[in-house]
């Protein structure tokens, strides 16, 4: 099918309005958060389950790839297009079906942008717990498709236990339920499944969505220790002591750096690493965690520590850490960003040997951890237009990511694979585990035209990462 | 089609786990009256994976078996030939309680997993019946809990990283040993809940839950079904979180002998926390269950708590209290005074006496009804089946059969309808299991 004729298809299915397909049109969909990009032939905006039906069976029809999109804050490459085809933006579909407040659900379009919709629960007291960081832009279809975290998930959960019905349409354009308003659906649990599956298995058309009550009351508490060893001792502590507070976050020092410089928060100059500890629910628990948390990290030798309960209040203490990914702009004009995992009674020593990879690289690291599930986001400082410093930081980078795995932890917490760590999933996985998660994608009807050629490792050599070009569409107040 | 060659087939499964482990005499291992010519018990995971690859050669129909509690699930089994019992796969592989995480093999049984945690202070968020004999892979291969769920997850939330060994003894993995992790599709997901019918769960790694500081049990009673579903629909719906609760009808009381009350519904809550936490949680949740018009509240400490809660989730499963019938509704929370006070109804006029537990805040109704020994016949009883289920599909809900009587299972699909994703389902089927090997027939759809 030539492009004029499958333009005019499009525009036949959702309308002239609905299809760009000028270049100039469709630079901003070229790319997502991470490095990748590539030009789709035409991005189509579909407002309903139908249309979206119709365009991927047309492209099934003429055997055109499909890759959905949210709004392109993904930072592993999964709404980059492929191969000339087109994208399915699902931004035009973000209506809210219902809010079912007794039975804690809402029933929600996938381009529903994931603080709209605790925003709209909110007067009922529920919201849709996970928040990540990214959470006043991206979509709740793609927080389906990438399974997202958030800071508040430690507590809480990922994506994936809050999402217990789907409605998808497959490769073929074929529209199936999966699970209910309820757990409980007999036979295999699909929804389960599909959650995670990075757009690879059927484009999400409606998210049947849980809801939490929201806390009664929330206390924010930051302590500054002298080093990151101290700070990740502390973190252990709480956690082997009986605490799971709803938040539990770390920054080193070059990351406070970069973010006190902008932010200015006012850290003492000796500050190794901060931690930022959230506890919420009710009052009394709060009250209780909250005091045995400054216990546990008086212990470990702060420098100094400071709480907050009031919102005004604790947003000043969220600001260094909130403010880091915009900041490390001023340390280096690029920087290459993990999400690796690793048990979290061994980031003392996970975080020294990262300290070790950047003087063997010759490039700095900033830190930045949800050290409470153990997800490092270390950012190695580079400038790209020196070739051998890219090289040196992409190398550091999957040095890291080797690390990870080998203490028993994983390429990605909640980035996702995409384009960007496909060829690393050896390192975790077997030819036999692989074919395995390949058998899945066959058994919801995926052939080579759901976004294609991603998650699984194709044998080119390891490719590197650097997101600072994309934070920006995550909107203000976006960090990671 | 059964394996004909018996003979050669024991070898073959003799050689690859070794003579000590096949067992010959079958009998205790029967799946609904199907009784398979030989169990294999390997005792590690390698020995399953050559009986596995062995077995497959035949195309030997195997059933895995982890502590026989919940056999009675499923369809009618198309073909059996071999039982993996895996109650030999025992080990605890890996606990670090820094982590909050344990790796088990899948024949640890749920009580000494328990006790091994409660060592450290902490537990795993799984509850079954039996506990002393259910085994970690039979639990999520049924993905069935009790009514304890820590901030209201279910089996399939508390998995971050599965072993599983396919029909033709490949063995894989997916996820890992963190809580946090999406690197590559979510397999486990598949097996919990699988039946054993995409492969054999042989590992399995946990996120865990600290042992909350204090806990204490509330007992309310309630003259009425509805106004007892009301206080606890109230609970759910407001800042408390149990971690458990369930309501019993006066016939479920009686049979599992949970409280000495007469002619009484009962709400049970579970609450946990710090002391000034536990306090606030009992006194709301007091005054949630007085102003729904509890006849009496009254508050359960350690042993006493501890052994509601057991009669509370065994009721059904134990010998003593297993019913004729067992159902399995599945519905919007708000939809269960409605469905509850249909089915107390249900088969009454047959002579069965009904005996109803729910999991509210899961939407969870569990439907007993007793016969005396033979005096419903498999008319009366499909009747009565279909009945129930009409009236749960009327509120928008699912029911499962959890366990009838052979006869009557024969004629049925004990899962119900699985809708437009059944297909799907099947080729999962198709991709993991294409021999239909493991457990052919018992599961949704008969696959
Ligand atoms: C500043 C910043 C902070 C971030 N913080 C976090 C964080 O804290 N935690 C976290 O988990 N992630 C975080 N992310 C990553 C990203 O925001 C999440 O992965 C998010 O879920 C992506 O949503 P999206 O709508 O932007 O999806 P896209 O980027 O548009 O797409 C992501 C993937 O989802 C697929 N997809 C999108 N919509 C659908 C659909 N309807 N059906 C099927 N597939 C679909 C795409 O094909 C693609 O594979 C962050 C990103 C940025 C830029």
């Amino acid at each position: 099918m030539n492009k004029r004729r499958l333009i005019k298809g499009l525009e036949r299915i959702v309308g002239r309005g609905a299809v760009l397909h000028h270049p100039d049109d469709l630079l901003v969909f070229e790319y997502d958060g991470s490095v990748d990009r590539a030009a789709p032939t035409a991005v189509v905006f579909p407002t309903s389950t139908h249309e979206v039906s119709d365009v991927v069976a047309l492209a099934h029809r003429e055997g055109i790839p499909v890759v959905p999109r949210g709004a392109g804050t993904g930072l592993s490459g999964g709404s980059i297009a492929v191969e000339g085809g087109i994208e399915i933006a699902l931004t035009r579909m973000r209506r809210i079906l219902k809010i079912d407040a007794a039975n804690r659900i809402a029933i929600v379009e996938p381009g529903l942008v994931n603080l709209d919709l605790s925003q709209a629960t909110a007067r009922f007291g529920l919201f849709f717990a996970p928040d990540p960081s990214s959470q006043r832009a991206c979509t709740i279809g793609g927080n389906v498709a990438e399974n997202a975290g958030g800071p508040h998930c430690l507590r809480y959960g990922v994506t994936t236990n809050h999402v217990i019905g789907l409605e998808v349409v497959l490769e073929d354009g074929s529209v199936v339920s999966l699970g209910d308003r309820f757990l409980g659906w007999p036979g295999y649990d699909l929804v389960g499944a599909f959650v995670g599956s990075e757009g690879t298995m059927g484009v999400v058309t409606r998210v049947v969505a849980r809801l939490l009550p929201v806390p009664q009351a929330v206390r924010t508490l930051l302590a500054v220790f002298p080093t990151v060893d101290q700070a990740s001792s502390a973190v252990s502590r709480v956690i082997g002591s009986g605490m799971v507070p709803t938040a539990l976050e770390m920054m080193d020092s070059l990351a406070i750096k970069a973010a006190d410089a902008s932010v200015h928060a006012g850290y003492p100059k000796e500050a190794g690493a901060v931690l930022l500890v959230e506890v919420d629910g009710l009052t009394e628990a709060v009250e209780e965690e909250a005091a045995e948390v400054q216990q546990v990290c008086e212990r470990h030798q702060p420098i100094e520590i400071r709480t907050a309960t009031d919102p005004l209040e604790r947003e000043k203490l969220w600001a260094a850490r909130k403010g880091v990914l915009g900041a490390l702009g001023h340390l280096a004009p690029n920087y290459s960003m993990g999400d690796g995992t690793v048990p979290r009674t061994r980031l003392p020593e996970v975080m020294a040997r990262v300290g070790e990879i950047s003087k063997e690289f010759g490039l700095p690291i900033a830190n930045v951890l949800h050290a409470g599930d153990g997800n490092l986001h270390p950012a190695v400082l580079f400038d790209e237009r020196n070739p051998d410093e890219t090289r040196r930081a992409y190398e550091a980078g999957g040095e890291i990511l080797k690390l990870c795995v080998e203490v028993g932890g994983a390429l990605t917490g909640e980035h996702g694979i995409g384009l960007e760590k496909q060829e690393y999933m050896p390192l975790m996985f077997s030819a036999d585990d692989l074919e395995a998660m390949a058998g899945l994608k066959v058994a919801f009807g995926t052939g080579d035209l759901l976004n294609p050629g991603k998650i699984f490792p194709t044998g080119k050599s390891l490719p590197g990462a650097s997101q600072s070009a994309a934070v920006g569409r995550a909107g203000a107040g976006a960090y990671i | 089609m059964t394996v004909t060659d018996v003979k050669a087939l024991a070898e073959a499964l003799t050689n690859a786990v070794g003579p000590e482990n096949v067992m010959h005499e079958t009998a205790g291992y029967s799946i609904d009256g199907a009784v398979p010519s030989i169990v294999v018990l390997p005792k590690s995971i390698e020995s399953l994976s050559s009986a596995m690859a062995a077995a497959s050669e035949f195309g030997a129909a195997t059933a895995p078996w982890g502590g026989g509690t919940r056999m009675a699930l499923g369809n009618t089994i198309q073909r059996l030939d071999v039982v993996a019992d895996l109650s030999g796969l025992d080990r605890v592989v890996q606990h670090t309680p820094g982590d909050l995480t344990v790796t088990v093999e899948a024949g640890v049984t749920l009580a000494r997993l328990q006790e091994t945690l409660r060592e450290h202070s902490q537990f795993l968020g799984l509850d079954p019946p039996l506990p002393q004999r259910a085994t970690v892979g039979g639990t999520l291969a049924t993905a069935v809990s009790g009514p304890a769920k820590w901030q209201y997850m279910s089996p399939r939330d508390v998995v971050i990283g599965m072993k599983v060994v396919s029909a033709d003894g490949t063995v894989t993995k997916s996820g890992g040993q963190v809580v946090k992790n999406v690197s590559g599709y979510d397999m486990s997901r598949l097996h919990v809940g699988g039946l054993g019918t995409l492969g054999i769960i042989v590992e399995v790694s946990f996120k865990l839950t600290p042992t909350p500081r204090r806990e204490a049990t509330l007992l309310a009673s309630y003259p009425s079904t509805t106004d007892c579903l009301k206080a606890s629909l109230e609970i759910f719906g407001s800042q408390v979180v149990p971690l458990g609760m369930a309501t019993l009808d006066s016939a479920a009381n009686e049979r599992a002998g949970v409280a000495s009350v007469d002619d009484a519904r009962l709400l049970a809550v579970r609450l946990a926390g710090r002391p000034m936490t536990l306090d606030r949680q009992l006194r709301d949740s007091t005054a949630i269950c007085r102003d729904a018009g509890a006849a009496a509240v009254e508050r359960l400490d350690d042993d006493a708590a501890a052994s509601l809660w057991r009669r509370v989730s065994d009721f059904g499963w134990d010998e003593r209290t297993a019913p004729t019938i067992g159902c399995r509704a599945s519905l919007v929370p708000s939809a269960l005074p409605e469905v509850v006070a249909d089915l107390e109804q249900i088969g009454t006029s047959l002579g069965l006496t009904p005996a109803i537990v729910c999991h509210p805040a899961h939407g969870t109704v569990l439907a007993h009804w007793f016969a005396q020994d033979g005096s419903v016949g498999t008319g009366g009883l499909t009747a009565m089946l279909s009945a129930a289920g009409d009236s749960v599909r009327g509120a928008a809900g699912h029911m499962v059969i959890d366990r009838c009587p052979a006869e009557v299972k024969a004629g049925l699909d004990v899962f119900g309808d699985a809708g437009d994703s059944l297909p799907i389902m099947k080729s999962l089927k198709e991709q993991y299991d294409p021999g239909n090997l493991l457990n052919p027939g018992r599961y949704a759809g008969r696959i």
